[in-house]
C-alpha cells in the first residue's frame, strides 16, 4: 500500500453535556483507497468524519492530514478544508445560489481564482457528475439526487486530497439513490481517496477497499470489504441481518 | 383758448378693442424687446388712449382722468382710463402738473403755466389767465396750494409763488435744481432737488427751510417727493433710492429722513420670495405716488413699474421684464387701487388693484373651505414630508447597519477561551484589520488595485500559525493579564463608591445613580466587568473546559463554564436590552436635550467641514454632510443650508431613530440567521471558507432574503416611530400638522390629511419592500420561496 493520505489516532469525543461519543477510534486512509464505516445510528459515525475537518473539535486524539496533525490551533483549518471533501447527508447547497456559483464559490473565495478560470473547473467537475446542463438552475429546482451531485461537484472542483461522504444517499428516494453511488463508485474507480459512511450496505461491499463496523463509539470490527459477507463479532452480524430485513 | 366743450374728436372706442390693444402691445414688446424677454406679465390692462403724443403728466380728481404731453396734448377720460378724448391745449409740453380744490394746475418747462377749473362739473374752461414767470424762469414742478394758488420749482434754487393775480419770488438761494415739489394742505409742503436738497414750508410757500436729508443721498438728485398725510412722506432719487420721513413723537414729518432698505426679490426679476440687501432699486425711477401710508407706485423711463405695499421694503415688479421701449411717465390714481398709468406715444395702462400681477392683498383666508385650506396647508406637509423621509432615509440605513453588525456580534462564536488563545500576533492583526478594511475600501474596491496592507496581513497570520504551532498556550502570560486586568479593575472601581456617596442617596434611589454620577457609575461596571475577567483569566490552567460542582449532598450538578462567555454576544446584548426597554419618546427626549447629540455632531462636524475648505472643494459627498450658502449677495453667506449637519434636531432625530431601529432590526437579523440550516455553515466551512466568509457569503444573503417582511415591518415602524420627532422640534409631518391647525383650526382635516401623508409614505416603502422580497425569492429558500 502506498502512503498513509489520512490516519486516526484514538479519537475520543464528549459532547456538552457528558454524552461520549467517540471512545477512542484509530484508522488509516491510504492513497487511492476508499473505506466505508458502517454502524447502527448513534454509533458515532458521523462524529467521527465531522471531527476529521474539525467541523466538530475531537476531545482528544490526533487527525493527520499527509502526516501533518491538523487537530491544533497551529493547523490553519481553512486551509485543511479546503483540502478534505466533504458531501453531506442534506446535500446543504447554497439555496441562494446557482449550480454554476455553488461550485465556483470556494475557487474564488478559497483558491482565489478569477472567474473565467473557476468557471473552467467548474464546468469539467460539473461534467464529471454529469450536471453541465443545470447550471443555471437553482438547487431548490433540482431533485434530491441531483443535488447531491453538484454537492459532489463543489467538494470534487477544490480538488481535495480526501473525500469524506456523510451518509450520501440517506436523504434521497430509493429511485434517486442509484445515480449518486455511480458517481461515487467512479470517483473510487478514479483512484480517489475517500471515507464513506453509508447505510448502503451493498455499496460498502461493491465500492469499498476497507470496511469500519462502529459500535457505541468504537471500531468493532474493520477488514476489507469482505467482511461484509463474513461479519466475525455478533453486534456486526446483528446489525447486518436487521438491515437487510 | 376752448377746451371740452368744443372737442368730441377722439373717437369712440369700442370695449373690446382694449383687449386687442393690449395684445397687440404685449406682442409689440416681445418682438421688439430683448431677447431675453420671453413674456410679459402685468397687472395692468393696455388701453388705446388715442393719441400717439407721450404722455408726461396727469391728475385724477372728481371721477375724471386728465392727462397731458408733448405740443399741448390734453385728453380726459369719464371711465376710469377705458375711454379717452384729446384735443390740443395750446402748443406747449405740459410737463407737470397738480391738482386740488377743484382744479387742476398744469406747467411747460419754459415758464407757462394753465389752470383748468371746475374739474368733474362738466362745463371745463381755462379758469384764469395765468403770465408767464418773470425773466423766463422754467418750472420742473407745480403744486397748488388753493384754488388760485401755485407754488413752482425750476432749476437753479427757482421758487415762485402765483398769488392773486401775479408771481412773487420765493426762492431763499439755493443754486441746486429744484425738481419735486408736494403739498399736504395749503400750509405745509415739501421740495427736493439735486445735491439731496429737502425744503420745507409751513406757511403755505412763503418762507422755506432747509431739512437733512440722508448722508448717502447728499449727492443725490431727489426727483420725486410727496406729502402723504401728516405721518408720512416719501421721497425718491434717480439711483432708486426711497426715502422715508415719519411723524417721531412732536416733531412732524420732514424733519427726519430715513433711507429704506429694499428687500430684492428673487430670483431677480419676478421671482416670489425676497431677501434683504441693498437700498436701490436696480432701474432709474423718476416719480413716486403714495396710494396709502405705505403703498407705493414707482415709475422709471425705462419701462419701470414698481409696487410697494410696505413702505418700500419690498419692490415688486408689475411689469415683467422690464423692457426700455416702455417709458412711463406718471402715475394718475383715482384711488388707492385704480388709476392709470401714462407714458410715451399716447401709453395709457389701466389697473383696478394697484397695479397687481396678481392678487394678493390682506385677503383673509377662508379656512372653512376646503380648497383654501389645501392650498395653505399643501406646502407645509410637504415640507414636513420631505424631513420625515429625510430623518427616515438615514435612520434606516443607520439603524440597518447597526442591526447587521449587531446580529453579527451576537451570532458570534468567539469565546473568552477564542480570546485567550489569542497570541500576541493575532492582537496586533486585530490593530491592523481596521486599517485594511478602509485601504480595501479605497484601494481596492475603488482604484481596484493590490491593497499593500495584505502583505503585512499575511505575514501577521503566517506568524501567528507559526507561534501557535511552535509553542502551547502560554498559561503564565493569561494569567498574568489576567492579574493585570484585577488591577485595572480595582483602580477602575476604587474611589467612585465615594463619589455614589456623595450624591446622598437612600435605599432604592439609588437605581438612579446611571444619572446621578454617570461617570461613577460607568468606572463601576466596566471595573466589575474587568474583575470578573480578571479572576477568569488568573485562574487560568490551560484547562479550558467546563466546571462541574456537586452541590452540597443534593446529587445536583453546579456547571460553571467560564471560557464560554462570549463577550461580543455580551456587548450586543447590552445594547438591545436598553433601547428596546425603554420608550423611544424618552430616547428622543434624553438624546436631544440631555446628550445633546445633535449639537455635539454639529459642532465638531462643521469644524471638520468647515466653510473656507468647502467653499472650492465641495461635492455631491461633502454635500450630503453639509451644505454651505455661496452666495456673496445672500445673508446667509457661510452658513450651512442643507446636509445632515445643517439643523440639530435633525441629527438627534437620525441618531435616536437609527439606534433605536437598529436594537430591533438586529433581534430581527438574528431570527434570520438562526432559521438559516447549521448545515450551510458547516457547508461553507468545509470547503474553506473562514467564519467571516461563510457569512458574509452564505449565510447573510440568505438571511436578509429570510428577514425581508420582518424587517419591512420594522421599517415601517421606524416611518411611524419618525413622527416622535416632533417632540425635539423636528418639522417632520406631524410637527407641521400641528402648526397647520394652530393657524386653521381645522383638526379632522388636518389630521386626516397627516395620514394620508405617513400612508403614502409607508405604503411606496411596502411596495419596494414587496417587489424586493419578490426579486430577490429563490426557489427552495424559505417557506414563502416555494419551488
Amino acid at each position: 500500500m502506498s502512503d498513509s493520505i489520512l490516519s486516526v489516532e484514538s479519537m475520543e469525543k464528549t459532547y456538552v453535556g457528558g454524552v461520549h461519543a467517540v471512545r477512542g477510534v484509530s484508522f488509516e486512509v491510504h492513497e487511492g483507497e476508499s473505506l466505508a464505516i458502517i454502524g447502527s445510528s448513534g454509533s458515532g459515525k458521523s462524529t467521527v468524519l465531522r471531527c476529521i475537518n474539525r467541523l466538530i473539535e475531537p476531545t482528544k486524539g490526533i487527525v493527520r492530514l499527509k502526516g501533518e496533525q491538523i487537530n491544533t490551533p497551529a493547523a490553519n483549518i481553512n486551509d485543511v478544508r479546503s483540502r478534505i471533501g466533504m458531501v453531506f447527508q442534506s446535500f446543504e447547497l447554497f439555496a441562494h445560489l446557482r449550480v454554476m456559483d455553488n461550485v465556483t464559490l470556494g475557487l474564488r473565495h478559497v483558491r482565489r481564482m478569477g472567474k473565467e478560470e473557476a468557471t473552467e473547473v467548474a464546468r469539467q467537475v460539473l461534467e464529471r457528475v454529469d450536471m453541465l446542463d443545470r447550471v443555471d438552475a437553482y438547487p431548490g429546482n433540482l431533485s434530491g439526487g441531483q443535488k447531491q451531485r453538484v454537492a459532489i461537484a463543489r467538494a470534487l472542483a477544490m480538488k481535495p486530497e480526501v473525500m469524506l461522504f456523510d451518509e450520501p444517499t440517506s436523504a434521497l428516494d430509493p429511485e434517486l439513490i442509484g445515480s449518486v453511488l455511480e458517481t461515487i463508485r467512479g470517483l473510487a474507480e478514479e483512484g480517489m481517496t475517500m471515507v464513506v459512511v453509508t447505510h448502503e450496505i451493498g455499496f460498502a461491499r461493491d465500492v469499498a477497499d476497507r470496511v469500519l463496523y462502529m459500535d457505541e463509539g468504537l471500531v468493532a470490527e474493520e477488514g476489507p470489504s469482505s467482511i461484509i459477507d463474513n461479519p466475525k463479532t455478533s453486534r456486526m452480524k446483528e446489525f447486518l441481518s436487521s438491515i437487510n430485513e | 383758448m376752448a377746451f371740452g366743450t368744443t372737442s368730441r374728436r377722439g373717437k369712440e372706442i369700442p370695449r373690446g378693442t382694449g383687449w386687442f390693444a393690449s395684445f397687440v402691445l404685449i406682442a409689440l414688446i416681445l418682438v421688439t424687446g430683448s431677447s431675453q424677454a420671453q413674456e410679459v406679465r402685468c397687472g395692468c390692462e393696455f388701453n388705446e388712449s388715442g393719441t400717439e403724443s407721450d404722455l408726461l403728466t396727469g391728475e385724477a380728481l372728481n371721477g375724471e382722468i386728465w392727462a397731458f404731453g408733448t405740443e399741448g396734448v390734453a385728453g380726459k377720460s369719464l371711465d376710469g382710463g377705458l375711454t379717452w378724448e384729446f384735443d390740443n391745449f395750446g402748443s406747449l409740453d405740459w410737463s407737470s402738473s397738480d391738482s386740488g380744490y377743484g382744479s387742476i394746475a398744469i406747467a411747460s418747462s419754459n415758464g407757462t403755466v394753465a389752470i383748468l377749473e371746475n374739474i368733474g362739473e362738466g362745463g371745463d374752461d381755462i379758469g384764469q389767465d395765468i403770465p408767464s414767470i418773470p425773466n423766463g424762469v422754467g418750472i420742473n414742478a407745480i403744486a397748488l396750494t388753493s384754488a388760485s394758488s401755485i407754488v413752482t420749482v425750476g432749476d437753479n434754487g427757482e421758487i415762485w409763488q402765483y398769488l392773486q393775480g401775479s408771481w412773487v419770488n420765493r426762492s431763499i438761494g439755493v443754486e441746486e435744481d429744484l425738481f419735486s415739489i408736494s403739498f399736504l394742505d395749503s400750509e405745509n409742503g415739501l421740495i427736493s432737488g439735486e445735491g439731496g436738497i429737502i425744503l420745507a414750508t409751513t406757511d403755505g410757500g412763503i418762507s422755506w427751510d432747509y431739512r437733512d436729508s440722508p448722508a448717502e443721498t447728499s449727492e443725490s438728485r431727489i426727483v420725486g417727493i410727496d406729502y402723504f398725510s401728516t405721518v408720512r412722506a416719501y421721497a425718491i432719487t434717480d439711483e432708486g433710492h426711497i426715502l422715508k420721513s415719519s411723524r417721531e413723537g412732536t416733531v412732524p414729518v420732514g424733519f427726519v429722513w430715513n433711507i429704506v432698505e429694499i428687500e430684492r426679490e428673487y430670483p431677480p426679476g419676478g421671482g416670489d420670495e425676497f431677501e434683504p440687501g441693498g437700498n436701490t432699486l436696480d432701474f432709474e425711477v423718476t416719480s413716486v405716488e403714495l396710494l396709502s401710508q405705505f403703498k407705493m407706485i414707482l415709475t422709471g423711463p425705462n419701462g419701470y413699474l414698481a409696487l410697494s405695499k410696505d413702505g418700500g421694503n419690498i419692490v415688486s415688479q408689475q411689469m415683467v421684464p422690464v423692457s426700455n421701449v416702455t417709458v412711463f411717465n406718471a402715475v394718475v390714481m383715482q384711488d388707492a387701487f385704480r388709476g392709470v398709468v401714462i407714458g410715451d406715444s399716447g401709453l395709457v395702462i389701466r389697473t383696478e388693484n394697484a397695479g397687481e400681477e396678481e392678487f394678493v392683498g390682506f385677503e383673509v383666508t377662508d379656512f372653512n373651505d376646503f380648497g383654501q385650506f389645501v392650498d395653505y396647508s399643501k406646502e407645509r406637509l410637504m415640507d414636513g414630508l420631505v424631513a420625515t423621509v429625510k430623518i427616515v432615509l438615514f435612520g434606516i440605513a443607520m439603524g440597518f447597519t447597526i442591526g447587521v453588525i449587531l446580529s453579527m456580534l451576537k451570532t458570534s462564536p468567539t469565546s473568552l477561551k477564542n480570546v485567550a488563545q489569542m497570541n500576541r500576533f493575532q492582537i496586533l492583526s486585530m490593530v491592523v484589520i481596521p486599517f485594511w478594511v478602509v485601504s480595501q475600501l479605497i484601494i481596492g474596491t475603488i482604484m481596484r488595485l493590490k491593497n499593500p496592507i495584505d502583505r503585512p496581513m499575511s505575514v501577521l497570520r503566517e506568524k501567528s500559525a507559526h507561534i501557535a504551532a511552535s509553542r502551547p498556550v502560554n498559561v503564565f502570560a493569561i494569567r498574568l493579564v489576567g492579574l493585570a486586568l484585577l488591577v485595572l479593575g480595582y483602580l477602575q472601581i476604587t474611589g467612585t463608591f465615594e463619589e455614589v456617596r456623595s450624591l446622598n442617596l437612600d435605599g432604592w434611589e439609588h437605581i438612579y445613580v446611571p444619572v446621578g454620577a454617570p461617570r461613577a457609575f460607568a468606572s463601576i461596571l466596566l471595573g466589575i466587568g474587568l474583575l470578573i475577567l480578571g479572576v477568569i483569566f488568573a485562574s487560568c490552567n490551560g484547562d479550558f473546559s467546563i466546571k462541574e460542582f456537586d452541590v452540597g449532598s443534593t446529587g445536583k450538578k453546579l456547571s460553571l463554564n467560564p471560557w464560554g462567555l462570549r463577550p461580543l454576544n455580551a456587548l450586543a446584548t447590552v445594547y438591545t436590552d436598553f433601547f428596546r426597554n425603554t420608550p423611544l419618546i424618552v430616547q428622543f427626549m434624553f438624546i436631544h436635550f440631555g446628550l445633546e447629540l445633535g449639537r455635539r455632531v454639529q459642532e465638531p462636524g462643521l469644524d471638520l467641514f468647515d466653510f473656507e475648505y468647502l467653499k472650492d472643494n465641495a461635492n455631491f459627498l461633502t454635500n450630503i454632510i453639509v451644505t454651505y450658502e455661496t452666495d456673496l449677495s445672500s445673508p446667509a453667506y457661510g452658513h450651512p443650508i442643507g446636509g445632515v449637519l445643517e439643523d440639530r434636531a435633525y441629527i438627534s432625530a437620525i441618531f435616536a431613530l437609527g439606534l433605536n431601529s437598529g436594537a430591533y432590526q438586529c433581534e430581527t437579523i438574528r431570527g434570520a440567521i438562526a432559521a438559516i440550516p447549521s448545515g450551510q455553515m458547516e457547508a461553507g466551512r468545509s470547503i474553506g471558507l473562514n467564519y467571516m466568509q461563510t457569512m458574509k457569503l452564505v449565510i447573510m444573503p440568505q438571511a436578509v432574503r429570510i428577514c425581508i417582511p420582518p424587517l419591512g415591518n420594522e421599517m415601517v415602524n421606524l416611518v411611524l416611530n419618525s413622527s416622535l420627532a416632533m417632540v425635539i422640534g423636528y418639522a417632520e409631518i406631524t410637527r407641521q400638522g400641528k402648526l397647520i391647525i394652530a393657524t386653521t383650526f381645522q383638526i379632522f382635516w388636518t389630521w386626516g390629511m397627516v395620514m394620508i401623508s405617513y400612508f403614502v409614505i409607508t405604503w411606496t416603502l411596502a411596495l419596494i419592500l414587496r417587489y424586493l422580497e419578490d426579486k430577490t425569492r429563490i426557489p427552495g429558500l424559505g417557506i414563502s420561496g416555494g419551488a
